[in-house]
Protein backbone atom coordinates (compact mmCIF):
# COMPACT_ATOMS: atom_id res chain seq x y z
CA UNK A 1 0.00 0.00 0.00
CA UNK A 2 1.43 3.39 -0.85
CA UNK A 3 -0.18 6.70 -0.12
CA UNK A 4 1.13 9.91 -1.04
CA UNK A 5 0.13 13.65 -0.24
CA UNK A 6 0.20 16.68 -2.21
CA UNK A 7 -1.23 19.60 -2.14
CA UNK A 8 -2.67 20.86 -6.12
CA UNK A 9 -4.24 24.25 -6.63
CA UNK A 10 -5.10 24.83 -2.67
CA UNK A 11 -6.02 21.20 -2.21
CA UNK A 12 -4.83 18.74 -0.37
CA UNK A 13 -4.51 15.48 -2.41
CA UNK A 14 -4.33 11.92 -0.95
CA UNK A 15 -3.30 9.41 -3.79
CA UNK A 16 -3.62 5.86 -2.38
CA UNK A 17 -2.48 2.74 -4.35
CA UNK A 18 -2.66 -0.79 -3.89
CA UNK A 19 -4.90 -2.51 -1.16
CA UNK A 20 -6.47 -0.71 1.87
CA UNK A 21 -6.66 -3.75 4.24
CA UNK A 22 -6.84 -3.91 7.64
CA UNK A 23 -2.70 -4.77 8.17
CA UNK A 24 -2.23 -1.91 5.77
CA UNK A 25 -4.55 0.82 7.51
CA UNK A 26 -2.59 2.11 10.62
CA UNK A 27 0.82 2.82 7.96
CA UNK A 28 -1.68 4.54 5.66
CA UNK A 29 -3.65 6.48 8.25
CA UNK A 30 -0.25 7.53 9.87
CA UNK A 31 0.76 8.71 6.42
CA UNK A 32 -2.42 10.64 5.87
CA UNK A 33 -2.12 12.58 8.91
CA UNK A 34 -1.66 15.87 7.19
CA UNK A 35 -5.22 15.49 5.80
CA UNK A 36 -6.57 15.87 9.39
CA UNK A 37 -4.90 18.57 10.25
CA UNK A 38 -5.87 20.45 7.45
CA UNK A 39 -7.05 23.83 7.61
CA UNK A 40 -10.32 24.51 5.91
CA UNK A 41 -9.09 23.16 2.70
CA UNK A 42 -10.83 20.90 0.22
CA UNK A 43 -9.46 17.36 0.66
CA UNK A 44 -9.18 14.68 -2.64
CA UNK A 45 -8.90 10.75 -1.67
CA UNK A 46 -7.42 9.81 -5.30
CA UNK A 47 -8.72 6.14 -5.46
CA UNK A 48 -7.91 5.38 -9.20
CA UNK A 49 -5.03 2.66 -8.03
CA UNK A 50 -6.67 1.64 -4.94
CA UNK A 51 -7.43 -1.82 -5.22
CA UNK A 52 -9.84 -2.84 -2.29
CA UNK A 53 -10.74 -0.78 0.94
CA UNK A 54 -11.58 -2.65 4.71
CA UNK A 55 -13.71 -1.70 7.17
CA UNK A 56 -10.44 -0.08 8.82
CA UNK A 57 -10.15 1.91 5.36
CA UNK A 58 -13.59 2.95 6.02
CA UNK A 59 -13.05 4.69 9.45
CA UNK A 60 -9.73 6.25 8.19
CA UNK A 61 -12.21 8.05 5.56
CA UNK A 62 -14.79 8.29 7.96
CA UNK A 63 -12.18 9.98 10.60
CA UNK A 64 -10.93 12.67 7.87
CA UNK A 65 -14.53 13.45 7.20
CA UNK A 66 -14.96 14.22 10.50
CA UNK A 67 -12.15 15.99 11.10
CA UNK A 68 -12.28 18.19 7.74
CA UNK A 69 -16.21 18.79 7.44
CA UNK A 70 -16.32 21.32 10.58
CA UNK A 71 -13.32 23.68 9.51
CA UNK A 72 -15.14 24.15 6.21
CA UNK A 73 -14.05 21.97 3.78
CA UNK A 74 -14.99 19.11 1.62
CA UNK A 75 -13.64 15.62 1.20
CA UNK A 76 -13.84 14.21 -2.41
CA UNK A 77 -13.56 10.85 -3.12
CA UNK A 78 -11.65 10.68 -7.19
CA UNK A 79 -11.37 7.66 -9.40
CA UNK A 80 -12.80 4.97 -7.19
CA UNK A 81 -13.74 1.33 -8.75
CA UNK A 82 -17.09 0.03 -9.10
CA UNK A 83 -16.20 -2.87 -6.63
CA UNK A 84 -15.06 -0.18 -3.99
CA UNK A 85 -18.74 2.41 -4.77
CA UNK A 86 -20.45 -0.99 -3.69
CA UNK A 87 -18.62 -1.47 -0.42
CA UNK A 88 -19.58 2.45 0.44
CA UNK A 89 -22.99 1.70 -0.83
CA UNK A 90 -23.91 -1.76 1.19
CA UNK A 91 -22.64 0.35 4.44
CA UNK A 92 -24.40 2.97 3.48
CA UNK A 93 -22.05 5.61 3.65
CA UNK A 94 -21.80 6.87 -0.04
CA UNK A 95 -23.79 9.86 0.72
CA UNK A 96 -21.57 10.98 3.19
CA UNK A 97 -18.77 11.61 0.28
CA UNK A 98 -18.80 13.80 -2.71
CA UNK A 99 -17.25 11.20 -5.54
CA UNK A 100 -15.36 12.92 -8.71
CA UNK B 1 -9.29 63.54 13.13
CA UNK B 2 -12.19 66.20 13.36
CA UNK B 3 -13.42 67.85 10.66
CA UNK B 4 -13.41 71.52 10.71
CA UNK B 5 -15.49 71.30 14.26
CA UNK B 6 -14.71 74.29 16.56
CA UNK B 7 -15.04 73.26 20.61
CA UNK B 8 -15.23 76.25 23.43
CA UNK B 9 -12.68 75.74 26.18
CA UNK B 10 -15.35 73.62 28.01
CA UNK B 11 -15.60 71.07 25.07
CA UNK B 12 -12.11 70.75 25.01
CA UNK B 13 -11.80 70.12 28.47
CA UNK B 14 -14.35 67.30 28.03
CA UNK B 15 -12.51 65.97 24.81
CA UNK B 16 -9.27 65.46 26.80
CA UNK B 17 -11.08 63.17 29.01
CA UNK B 18 -12.30 61.31 26.67
CA UNK B 19 -8.74 60.60 24.89
CA UNK B 20 -7.52 59.86 28.84
CA UNK B 21 -10.49 57.60 29.31
CA UNK B 22 -10.27 55.74 25.54
CA UNK B 23 -8.30 52.73 26.94
CA UNK B 24 -10.54 52.49 29.70
CA UNK B 25 -13.16 52.83 27.37
CA UNK B 26 -11.61 50.15 25.13
CA UNK B 27 -11.48 47.70 27.58
CA UNK B 28 -15.41 48.14 28.91
CA UNK B 29 -16.47 47.82 25.14
CA UNK B 30 -14.59 44.64 24.69
CA UNK B 31 -15.64 43.34 28.49
CA UNK B 32 -19.16 44.31 27.88
CA UNK B 33 -19.65 42.95 24.62
CA UNK B 34 -18.03 39.18 26.10
CA UNK B 35 -20.43 39.54 29.15
CA UNK B 36 -23.53 40.02 26.78
CA UNK B 37 -22.86 37.39 24.11
CA UNK B 38 -22.13 34.98 26.51
CA UNK B 39 -25.30 35.54 28.82
CA UNK B 40 -27.23 35.22 25.20
CA UNK B 41 -25.26 32.03 24.25
CA UNK B 42 -25.88 30.44 27.60
CA UNK B 43 -29.66 31.35 27.37
CA UNK B 44 -30.25 30.08 23.61
CA UNK B 45 -30.95 33.22 22.37
CA UNK B 46 -29.68 33.72 19.06
CA UNK B 47 -29.80 37.44 17.44
CA UNK B 48 -29.32 38.50 14.02
CA UNK B 49 -26.32 40.85 15.07
CA UNK B 50 -24.56 42.03 18.13
CA UNK B 51 -22.56 45.52 17.45
CA UNK B 52 -20.38 47.44 20.11
CA UNK B 53 -18.41 50.53 19.27
CA UNK B 54 -16.63 52.97 21.15
CA UNK B 55 -17.90 56.84 20.33
CA UNK B 56 -14.97 58.29 17.70
CA UNK B 57 -13.55 61.55 18.42
CA UNK B 58 -15.12 63.06 15.11
CA UNK B 59 -18.42 61.86 16.54
CA UNK B 60 -17.97 63.26 19.97
CA UNK B 61 -16.85 66.43 18.83
CA UNK B 62 -20.16 66.80 16.93
CA UNK B 63 -21.75 65.84 19.83
CA UNK B 64 -19.90 68.32 21.81
CA UNK B 65 -20.34 71.05 19.22
CA UNK B 66 -23.78 71.09 18.94
CA UNK B 67 -24.94 70.30 22.99
CA UNK B 68 -21.72 70.50 24.81
CA UNK B 69 -23.11 72.80 27.28
CA UNK B 70 -25.67 70.19 28.54
CA UNK B 71 -23.01 67.83 29.64
CA UNK B 72 -20.87 68.91 33.01
CA UNK B 73 -18.46 66.14 33.13
CA UNK B 74 -17.20 63.09 30.28
CA UNK B 75 -19.87 60.43 33.04
CA UNK B 76 -22.87 62.77 31.66
CA UNK B 77 -21.90 61.34 28.12
CA UNK B 78 -23.56 57.69 28.52
CA UNK B 79 -22.77 56.53 24.57
CA UNK B 80 -19.13 56.85 24.67
CA UNK B 81 -19.40 52.99 24.68
CA UNK B 82 -22.44 51.56 22.69
CA UNK B 83 -23.55 48.41 22.59
CA UNK B 84 -26.64 47.20 20.02
CA UNK B 85 -28.37 43.67 19.91
CA UNK B 86 -31.09 43.22 17.12
CA UNK B 87 -33.12 40.27 17.43
CA UNK B 88 -35.43 38.62 14.90
CA UNK B 89 -38.65 38.74 17.00
CA UNK B 90 -40.36 41.24 19.34
CA UNK B 91 -40.89 38.96 22.38
CA UNK B 92 -36.35 39.00 22.37
CA UNK B 93 -36.31 42.50 22.77
CA UNK B 94 -37.69 41.83 26.53
CA UNK B 95 -35.50 38.76 26.68
CA UNK B 96 -32.42 40.53 25.90
CA UNK B 97 -33.39 43.44 28.46
CA UNK B 98 -34.22 40.59 30.80
CA UNK B 99 -30.93 39.41 30.29
CA UNK B 100 -29.25 43.07 30.41
CA UNK B 101 -30.75 43.72 33.90
CA UNK B 102 -29.27 40.62 35.36
CA UNK B 103 -25.57 41.00 33.92
CA UNK B 104 -25.26 44.73 34.21
CA UNK B 105 -26.25 47.32 36.68
CA UNK B 106 -29.18 49.59 34.57
CA UNK B 107 -29.80 53.39 35.57
CA UNK B 108 -33.39 53.76 35.15
CA UNK B 109 -33.47 57.56 35.27
CA UNK B 110 -32.01 57.71 31.84
CA UNK B 111 -33.04 54.64 30.16
CA UNK B 112 -35.81 55.00 27.83
CA UNK B 113 -38.69 52.23 26.65
CA UNK B 114 -39.11 54.14 23.55
CA UNK B 115 -42.16 51.09 22.52
CA UNK B 116 -43.85 52.56 25.56
CA UNK B 117 -43.89 56.30 24.32
CA UNK B 118 -45.77 57.08 21.30
CA UNK B 119 -48.93 59.06 21.62
CA UNK B 120 -52.10 56.76 20.59
CA UNK B 121 -52.26 57.54 17.61
CA UNK B 122 -48.76 57.69 16.38
CA UNK B 123 -46.59 55.29 14.95
CA UNK B 124 -42.71 55.43 14.85
CA UNK B 125 -39.31 54.84 15.82
CA UNK B 126 -39.37 51.72 18.24
CA UNK B 127 -36.63 50.83 20.46
CA UNK B 128 -35.59 50.04 24.13
CA UNK B 129 -32.48 51.81 25.61
CA UNK B 130 -30.62 51.08 28.59
CA UNK B 131 -27.72 52.74 30.31
CA UNK B 132 -25.73 50.29 32.07
CA UNK B 133 -23.06 49.79 34.07
CA UNK B 134 -20.63 46.69 34.90
CA UNK B 135 -21.40 45.16 38.41
CA UNK B 136 -17.66 45.85 38.88
CA UNK B 137 -18.27 49.78 38.33
CA UNK B 138 -16.87 51.93 35.83
CA UNK B 139 -18.02 54.16 32.90
CA UNK B 140 -21.74 54.06 31.71
CA UNK B 141 -22.41 53.02 28.37
CA UNK B 142 -25.72 52.57 26.48
CA UNK B 143 -27.51 49.40 25.29
CA UNK B 144 -30.06 49.30 22.42
CA UNK B 145 -32.39 46.04 21.59
CA UNK B 146 -34.23 46.26 19.15
CA UNK B 147 -35.69 43.46 16.04
CA UNK B 148 -34.44 43.81 12.57
CA UNK B 149 -37.10 45.75 10.95
CA UNK B 150 -37.34 48.46 14.02
CA UNK B 151 -33.63 48.46 12.69
CA UNK B 152 -34.41 48.67 9.27
CA UNK B 153 -37.18 51.85 10.03
CA UNK B 154 -34.55 53.28 12.23
CA UNK B 155 -31.79 53.10 8.90
CA UNK B 156 -33.92 54.54 6.78
CA UNK B 157 -35.41 57.15 8.69
CA UNK B 158 -31.98 58.13 9.32
CA UNK B 159 -30.91 58.25 5.75
CA UNK B 160 -33.81 59.98 4.78
CA UNK B 161 -32.57 62.29 7.42
CA UNK B 162 -36.55 62.37 9.07
CA UNK B 163 -34.83 64.09 12.02
CA UNK B 164 -32.95 66.42 10.04
CA UNK B 165 -32.76 70.26 10.01
CA UNK B 166 -35.69 70.32 7.43
CA UNK B 167 -39.07 70.52 8.91
CA UNK B 168 -41.05 67.65 6.94
CA UNK B 169 -44.30 68.53 5.72
CA UNK B 170 -47.10 66.61 7.66
CA UNK B 171 -48.39 64.81 4.29
CA UNK B 172 -44.71 63.10 4.32
CA UNK B 173 -44.90 62.82 8.28
CA UNK B 174 -48.28 60.88 7.78
CA UNK B 175 -46.20 58.22 4.83
CA UNK B 176 -43.53 57.93 7.47
CA UNK B 177 -45.86 57.17 9.86
CA UNK B 178 -47.98 54.54 7.59
CA UNK B 179 -45.00 52.88 6.96
CA UNK B 180 -44.20 52.77 10.56
CA UNK B 181 -47.31 51.13 11.42
CA UNK B 182 -47.02 48.36 8.65
CA UNK B 183 -43.59 47.47 9.93
CA UNK B 184 -44.66 46.98 13.51
CA UNK B 185 -47.63 45.05 12.29
CA UNK B 186 -44.85 42.92 10.44
CA UNK B 187 -43.26 42.42 13.23
CA UNK B 188 -45.82 41.37 15.45
CA UNK B 189 -47.39 38.96 12.96
CA UNK B 190 -44.04 37.34 12.35
CA UNK B 191 -44.04 36.52 16.27
CA UNK B 192 -47.74 35.80 16.63
CA UNK B 193 -46.53 33.14 13.22
CA UNK B 194 -43.43 31.82 14.83
CA UNK B 195 -45.29 30.94 18.78
CA UNK B 196 -48.57 29.39 16.33
CA UNK B 197 -45.65 27.04 14.51
CA UNK B 198 -43.82 26.58 17.78
CA UNK B 199 -47.09 25.43 19.44
CA UNK B 200 -47.91 23.09 16.18
CA UNK B 201 -44.30 21.64 16.48
CA UNK B 202 -45.55 20.69 20.17
CA UNK B 203 -48.25 19.11 19.47
CA UNK B 204 -46.83 16.93 16.02
CA UNK B 205 -44.43 16.06 18.82
CA UNK B 206 -46.74 14.86 21.18
CA UNK B 207 -49.18 12.94 19.07
CA UNK B 208 -45.81 10.88 17.82
CA UNK B 209 -44.40 10.45 21.36
CA UNK B 210 -47.84 9.24 22.24
CA UNK B 211 -48.22 6.63 19.18
CA UNK B 212 -50.49 8.45 17.44
CA UNK B 213 -48.89 7.83 14.36
CA UNK B 214 -51.40 7.75 11.35
CA UNK B 215 -52.24 11.19 12.74
CA UNK B 216 -49.21 12.67 12.09
CA UNK B 217 -48.17 14.21 8.12
CA UNK B 218 -44.84 13.63 7.72
CA UNK B 219 -42.34 16.46 7.41
CA UNK B 220 -39.14 17.18 8.00
CA UNK B 221 -40.08 17.97 11.63
CA UNK B 222 -42.24 15.41 11.71
CA UNK B 223 -39.82 12.97 10.95
CA UNK B 224 -37.27 14.51 13.16
CA UNK B 225 -39.26 13.79 15.92
CA UNK B 226 -40.04 10.52 14.60
CA UNK B 227 -36.32 9.57 14.25
CA UNK B 228 -36.24 10.32 18.13
CA UNK B 229 -38.24 7.32 18.64
CA UNK B 230 -35.66 5.52 17.29
CA UNK B 231 -37.73 3.43 14.64
CA UNK B 232 -34.63 1.69 12.87
CA UNK B 233 -32.29 1.08 15.72
CA UNK B 234 -34.01 -2.56 16.20
CA UNK B 235 -33.47 -3.54 11.97
CA UNK B 236 -30.29 -1.72 12.11
CA UNK B 237 -28.69 -3.65 15.24
CA UNK B 238 -30.11 -6.94 13.11
CA UNK B 239 -28.07 -6.06 10.05
CA UNK B 240 -25.11 -4.90 12.35
CA UNK B 241 -25.04 -8.58 13.97
CA UNK B 242 -24.44 -9.74 10.88
CA UNK B 243 -20.59 -9.05 10.65
CA UNK B 244 -20.96 -7.81 14.62
CA UNK B 245 -20.59 -4.33 12.91
CA UNK B 246 -20.22 -1.07 14.55
CA UNK B 247 -23.13 1.57 13.82
CA UNK B 248 -21.59 4.77 12.67
CA UNK B 249 -23.99 7.62 13.36
CA UNK B 250 -25.15 10.01 10.50
CA UNK B 251 -28.19 11.94 9.17
CA UNK B 252 -30.82 10.14 8.03
CA UNK B 253 -32.95 13.09 6.55
CA UNK B 254 -31.60 12.85 3.18
CA UNK B 255 -33.92 9.38 2.82
CA UNK B 256 -37.34 11.80 3.52
CA UNK B 257 -37.75 12.51 -0.51
CA UNK B 258 -37.45 8.90 -1.31
CA UNK B 259 -40.24 8.21 1.71
CA UNK B 260 -42.66 10.90 0.26
CA UNK B 261 -41.97 9.28 -3.24
CA UNK B 262 -42.92 5.98 -2.40
CA UNK B 263 -46.45 7.90 -1.21
CA UNK B 264 -45.97 7.46 2.18
CA UNK B 265 -48.05 10.36 3.54
CA UNK B 266 -48.13 9.89 7.41
CA UNK B 267 -45.45 8.90 9.93
CA UNK B 268 -48.03 5.93 10.59
CA UNK B 269 -47.36 5.32 6.87
CA UNK B 270 -43.39 5.19 7.60
CA UNK B 271 -44.46 2.93 10.27
CA UNK B 272 -46.22 0.60 8.46
CA UNK B 273 -43.15 0.57 5.50
CA UNK B 274 -40.91 -0.41 8.06
CA UNK B 275 -43.07 -3.19 9.20
CA UNK B 276 -43.67 -4.84 6.29
CA UNK B 277 -40.47 -4.84 5.05
CA UNK B 278 -38.09 -5.24 7.82
CA UNK B 279 -37.51 -9.08 7.34
CA UNK B 280 -36.88 -8.41 3.31
CA UNK B 281 -34.18 -5.70 4.10
CA UNK B 282 -33.23 -7.61 6.37
CA UNK B 283 -32.50 -11.30 4.21
CA UNK B 284 -31.34 -8.23 1.34
CA UNK B 285 -28.35 -7.09 4.10
CA UNK B 286 -27.57 -9.99 4.96
CA UNK B 287 -27.23 -11.12 1.48
CA UNK B 288 -24.71 -8.41 0.54
CA UNK B 289 -22.85 -8.01 4.04
CA UNK B 290 -22.38 -11.72 5.02
CA UNK B 291 -20.09 -12.12 2.17
CA UNK B 292 -17.60 -9.74 3.64
CA UNK B 293 -15.81 -8.75 6.53
CA UNK B 294 -17.28 -5.40 6.64
CA UNK B 295 -17.53 -4.62 10.24
CA UNK B 296 -18.73 -0.94 10.15
CA UNK B 297 -22.18 0.31 9.33
CA UNK B 298 -23.86 3.73 8.93
CA UNK B 299 -27.21 4.21 11.06
CA UNK B 300 -28.95 4.65 8.06
CA UNK B 301 -28.39 1.37 6.64
CA UNK B 302 -31.59 -0.15 7.74
CA UNK B 303 -33.51 2.47 6.05
CA UNK B 304 -31.11 2.26 2.56
CA UNK B 305 -32.29 -1.66 2.72
CA UNK B 306 -36.10 -0.76 3.57
CA UNK B 307 -36.01 2.18 0.66
CA UNK B 308 -34.45 -0.48 -1.96
CA UNK B 309 -36.60 -3.73 -0.99
CA UNK B 310 -39.54 -1.44 -1.34
CA UNK B 311 -38.60 -0.39 -4.91
CA UNK B 312 -38.06 -3.65 -5.59
CA UNK B 313 -41.07 -5.30 -4.39
CA UNK B 314 -42.75 -2.69 -6.78
CA UNK B 315 -40.93 -3.15 -9.93
CA UNK B 316 -39.37 -0.05 -9.43
CA UNK B 317 -36.41 -2.00 -11.19
CA UNK B 318 -33.29 -0.61 -12.50
CA UNK B 319 -34.57 3.04 -13.22
CA UNK B 320 -35.98 2.96 -9.34
CA UNK B 321 -33.22 1.90 -8.07
CA UNK B 322 -30.96 4.35 -9.54
CA UNK B 323 -33.34 6.90 -8.72
CA UNK B 324 -33.88 5.90 -5.10
CA UNK B 325 -29.32 5.96 -5.73
CA UNK B 326 -29.98 9.65 -7.34
CA UNK B 327 -31.65 10.60 -4.27
CA UNK B 328 -29.60 9.71 -1.59
CA UNK B 329 -26.47 10.21 -3.08
CA UNK B 330 -26.66 12.93 -5.81
CA UNK B 331 -27.24 12.11 -9.26
CA UNK B 332 -24.74 9.94 -10.87
CA UNK B 333 -24.26 7.82 -13.55
CA UNK B 334 -22.31 5.25 -11.61
CA UNK B 335 -25.66 5.11 -9.54
CA UNK B 336 -26.54 2.70 -12.42
CA UNK B 337 -23.46 0.39 -11.85
CA UNK B 338 -24.82 0.46 -8.26
CA UNK B 339 -28.55 -0.37 -9.32
CA UNK B 340 -27.24 -3.36 -11.83
CA UNK B 341 -25.15 -4.40 -9.13
CA UNK B 342 -27.93 -4.42 -6.56
CA UNK B 343 -31.12 -6.30 -9.14
CA UNK B 344 -28.49 -9.03 -9.85
CA UNK B 345 -27.93 -9.94 -6.36
CA UNK B 346 -31.13 -9.33 -5.20
CA UNK B 347 -32.50 -12.11 -7.72
CA UNK B 348 -32.17 -14.61 -5.52
CA UNK B 349 -34.11 -13.43 -2.82
CA UNK B 350 -37.65 -14.64 -1.33
CA UNK B 351 -39.40 -11.56 -2.17
CA UNK B 352 -38.01 -11.87 -5.47
CA UNK B 353 -39.61 -14.54 -6.47
CA UNK B 354 -41.90 -14.80 -9.30
CA UNK B 355 -40.53 -11.30 -10.56
CA UNK B 356 -38.58 -11.91 -13.38
CA UNK B 357 -35.15 -9.95 -14.51
CA UNK B 358 -37.43 -8.58 -17.87
CA UNK B 359 -39.95 -7.02 -15.62
CA UNK B 360 -37.29 -5.75 -12.94
CA UNK B 361 -35.37 -4.21 -15.50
Amino acid sequence: MKTTIQEQDGNLVAILEGRLDTAAAPETEKAMAPLYNSQGQNVIIDCTALEYVSSSGLRIFLGILKSVKPKGGHVYIKGISDDIRAIFAMTGFVNLFEFK
Amino acid sequence: MRNNVKLDPHGEELMQRYRDLLPTLEGLAREADGLLRQALREQGIYVTAIECRVKTEQSLAGKLELKGAKYKTIDDITDLVGMRVITFYTDEVDKVAAIAKRIFDIDWKESVDKRKLHQLDAFGYNSLHFICRLKTGGPRFELQMRTALQHVWSTIEHDIGYKGAVKIPNEYKRQFSRLAGMLELIDDEFSRLRTVLTDYRRQIQSLVKSGQLSEVPLSADTFRSYLDLKPFERLNRRIAAVNQAEVYPVSMMPFLPVLESFGLDTIGDVQQFIEENSEDAYQLALSQLAVTDLDILSSSAALQYLCLVYVLKHNGGREGLKSLYDTINGESDSNAILADMMLEQAETLPFMKGKTHEESM
